[in-house]
């Protein structure tokens, strides 16, 4: 089964524009990690700042465009993968490997269409 | 064959052909329909030729021709559908009429307990596909509305099917993890079935299925101390029910129950089982708990003294794996009887009452010792918060007993 693991994280202890000490640190064990995934990873990336997210909402049939992310919270999208496992269990295993900060979130959803 | 027989029959079938037909199709709803339409063809059959000489095989040979009819029916309707393919399962010639139905109900219990699954949900999955049990009967047994609870079973299912949840028994290193969401789950379960004193509710009926659920997991995870302790604990309790209410219904507390109306062989049993949980881990939460229950089902007769001090022993112990508020709790009940009302206070008043608000023995309790140090205007005030929160006659009686007695 094809699952999507989006990574939800405090972006402010990356610092704006992703180069903090912090920043690098987690990107060299994304790039570590994404190697030790091999085949298991069909695509991934880290996102840039929630400040350089535009929303388009729509209400009633109506589309507006928004500066910022869909929804305000502490954490923000930080990142996703895309993997290919034979089950869910096989799916945590592999989500509970990636590189997460102190307080943060993965969130395990099969694809409705597989790749 | 009389229905009664005939439920019986359907039901003690159950939860093995739901789980080998479950774990062959990987399909909740195509096990559980499959066999529903089996039951509904030996009632016809049945009745027209006779029972079969093994109704169980009958039943499990129908369910599964149901289940490929089924399947093969899916297959041609969603040709293309992916998930159908990637689940393509290899046909496979039909069961041999003497082929024993293969146990995989331990897969089905670990399924149904999977952390992805709704804690809600679990206990109640576990007595509908395990145990057989009616969506009506479980839903008298969590005082929930019947469709609030199929609902709830709907979307359980509904959340195995679609997130892949694995139908396979986890590799040991997840066990710590998932055991103990099995073993978490059956203690909800069991806890419905417990409360009930008088045993006349609708939990009644599978408290006998919890002593063959932890009878069966015991014995397919024997190198587990903690499928023993809960084998263990669900049988020392059970023991006591005969003697858990008077004539009038009352309940009557552990201390005061007449160890001569206790089911011997039962906790004979029971004591098998710890033995071997012991020898595993004997440190283990569960093991102590089970330990504690030991304790009282070595008094022979009500004018032992009750082992109190045995007990706060090990309470002590178990506050050093397991430290909550309902250990802290039943432990002051030992310490009153063992150091005096002003220690257990003391430790009672230190838990934070906010989580134990609606917790009936944390008042119960408060209100007992408040009444022996006597404070009988707050001990009022307590047992008022514990009549508030209590289910069962069984309890409502006694409790009201108690806060009548403080008049006198």
């Amino acid at each position: 089964m094809q699952y999507m693991l989006l990574i939800y994280e405090d972006e402010r202890i990356y610092g704006p524009d992703r180069e903090s000490p912090a920043a690098r640190e987690r990107r060299a064990q994304h790039v570590a990690y994404s190697r030790e995934l091999g085949a298991t990873r069909l695509a991934g990336s880290g996102l840039k700042d929630s400040t350089a997210a535009t929303t388009i909402r729509a209400a009633a049939g109506k589309q507006t465009i928004h500066d910022g992310p869909f929804a305000e919270s502490r954490e923000q999208l930080a990142g996703y993968y895309l993997i290919d496992v034979t089950d869910l269990d096989a799916a945590i295993a592999v989500a509970r490997k990636v590189p997460l900060s102190q307080n943060g979130a993965v969130e395990i959803r099969p694809l409705l269409v597989p790749l | 064959m009389t229905s009664a027989a005939l439920g019986l029959v359907f039901r003690e079938a159950s939860g093995r052909i739901v789980a080998a037909l479950a774990s062959r199709f990987r399909d909740l709803d195509l096990a559980e329909d499959s066999f529903a339409d089996a039951c509904a063809r030996a009632l016809e059959v049945w009745s027209r030729e006779g029972p079969p000489r093994d109704a169980a095989a009958w039943l499990y040979q129908t369910a599964y021709r149901c289940a490929v009819d089924t399947w093969r029916r899916r297959k041609t309707e969603h040709r293309f559908a992916p998930e159908l393919q990637r689940n393509a399962i290899e046909e496979q010639a039909m069961p041999a009429e003497w082929t024993p139905i293969p146990d995989e109900r331990l897969r089905l219990i670990f399924v149904c307990c999977h952390p992805a699954v709704a804690p809600d949900a679990r206990a109640a999955l576990t007595l509908r596909l395990v145990c057989g049990l009616s969506t009506r009967e479980i839903a008298r047994a969590f005082l929930l509305p019947e469709p609030t609870l199929a609902q709830r079973l709907i979307r359980a299912k509904r959340k195995i099917a679609e997130a892949g949840v694995s139908f396979e028994v986890p590799e040991p290193e997840a066990w710590p993890e998932r055991l103990d969401a099995v073993l978490s789950t059956i203690e909800i379960a069991y806890g419905r079935a417990h409360e009930d004193a008088a045993g006349s509710g609708p939990h009644f009926n599978y408290a006998a299925e919890m002593l063959e659920i932890t009878r069966v997991l015991a014995e397919l995870l024997p190198h587990e101390a903690e499928t023993w302790a809960m084998a263990a604990i669900v049988r020392f309790a059970e023991a006591r029910r005969p003697a858990r209410v008077d004539a009038r219904g009352m309940m009557i507390p552990l201390a005061d129950q007449d160890p001569g109306a206790w089911v011997e062989p039962l906790i004979a049993d029971a004591r098998r089982c710890l033995d071997r949980a012991v020898v595993l881990q004997p440190r283990a939460p569960r093991v102590l708990q089970a330990s504690i229950h030991a304790a009282w089902c070595a008094r022979r007769a009500l004018t032992d003294p009750p082992p109190w001090s045995r007990i706060l022993t090990l309470y002590d112990e178990l506050l050093k794996v397991r430290d909550d508020c309902i250990v802290r709790l039943n432990r002051a009940v030992a310490l009153a009887e063992v150091h005096g009302i002003a220690a257990a206070s003391a430790a009672i008043e230190s838990l934070t009452a906010p989580p134990l608000d609606d917790f009936l023995p944390y008042h119960a309790v408060r209100a007992d010792l408040l009444c022996r140090a006597g404070r009988y205007d707050e001990a009022r005030i307590a047992y008022d918060a514990a009549l508030a929160l209590v289910a069962t006659s069984a309890e409502r009686l006694w409790l009201e007993r108690q806060r009548a007695a403080l008049t006198e």
